[in-house]
């Protein structure tokens, strides 16, 4: 699947835009500040997405998935390496007493930061290309990155598209590596796509608001 | 002629940040990072640059402090989807004249720019 150059840098900034509020929305919930790199983005067919994703992530990952609805309806899943998970945790309880796990009350608190981090980034995808989003209830996993991939592809027969989105940042020294996996059908991946196009035409012909 | 210099790694930011200036007749020149833009800085003498944020290599902020070393006098303004209180303060100190978030409205952006092109501007 290879975007068109438009295309690509269309969805990248988009991406920028959605990533930074994301991250500001776990400023605020951690009270410190987050320094984000630059995200990376790329799209599969669902059954070769396993090398983009452990670019990013590897071994022991957590995984909020929640499924959102709409005229573009997928699946979303933030993944998160374990430590980060761990330190994201410990950043927003303010404390270490975590120990390096995640019992039920991290769950908890792991769930909710995915909650708000893919609604703060799909929110800005949906105020931008003027598609609304309902999200189910999130779920979170924990499982190694090769069962968690697996599950993703046998998930639906259907051919489906994954937009894979790296980002990596640092909160108080520590280094979290995260990843954004939306998967989507045919029909809602080209609609995704023609709203992309038309935001990229409105920019280019002087306003991106 | 007002000559402005674009700052963004994204080409699509910079293509549309360059139609609403050119639209409203200022001279734009760009770059697609920092440190091309601090050779265009020095070759192009821009009276004011606006300047993304999140950049590969070196950030925005990096940029925005090894231009007003180059030039205490320099105008920048932080153009940035980045909304954190820690990064708008970030960018008061390093001496932004201003601060646009993206996406970039058309109006905004010019009324940062011809803030900034006022002589009486004060960059912190």
């Amino acid at each position: 699947m290879q975007l068109t150059p438009l295309q690509q840098d269309a969805v990248t900034e988009l991406i920028n835009i959605a990533f930074s509020r994301a991250a500001a929305s776990l400023s605020e919930l951690t009270k410190c500040r987050v320094d984000l790199e630059v995200p990376e983005v790329s799209v599969h067919e669902i059954d070769q997405v396993s090398g983009a994703i452990s670019h990013f992530v590897s071994g022991d990952v957590a995984t909020v998935h929640q499924v959102f609805t709409g005229p573009v309806a997928g699946d979303a899943f933030l993944l998160l390496n374990f430590d980060g998970a761990v330190h994201l945790v410990d950043l927003l309880t303010d404390t270490a007493s975590t120990k390096g796990t995640l019992g039920a009350a991290a769950r908890e608190v792991i769930t909710e930061v995915g909650n708000i981090l893919m609604n703060a980034c799909l929110g800005v995808f949906g105020n931008l290309l003027h598609v609304r989003f309902s999200f189910s209830v999130p779920k979170l996993s924990l499982d190694d990155l090769g069962f968690m991939v697996q599950s993703l592809v046998v998930a639906d027969d259907a051919l489906q598209h994954a937009m894979v989105v790296g980002a990596r940042f640092k909160m108080r020294g520590s280094e979290v590596t995260g990843c954004l996996v939306l998967v989507l059908g045919i029909s809602s991946f080209e609609l995704f796509l023609k709203a992309v196009e038309a935001w990229a035409d409105q920019s280019l012909a002087g306003d991106q608001g | 002629m007002v000559k402005i210099l674009v700052v963004d790694d994204s080409s699509l930011a910079r293509r549309s940040t360059r139609k609403i200036l050119e639209t409203a007749g200022y001279e734009v020149v760009d770059a697609e990072d920092g440190l091309s833009a601090l050779e265009r800085f020095y070759l192009d003498r821009p009276q004011v640059v606006v300047l993304d944020v999140t950049m590969r290599n070196m950030d925005g902020i990096e940029v925005l402090r090894r231009l007003r070393d180059l030039d205490k006098a320099a105008k920048v303004i932080i153009v940035t989807a980045d909304v954190q209180t820690s990064t708008r303060e970030m960018a008061e100190t390093g001496g932004a004249c201003g601060f646009v978030i993206k996406p970039v409205v058309a109006r905004t952006l010019l009324a940062a720019v011809a803030s900034a092109v006022e002589p009486e501007a004060l960059c912190s």
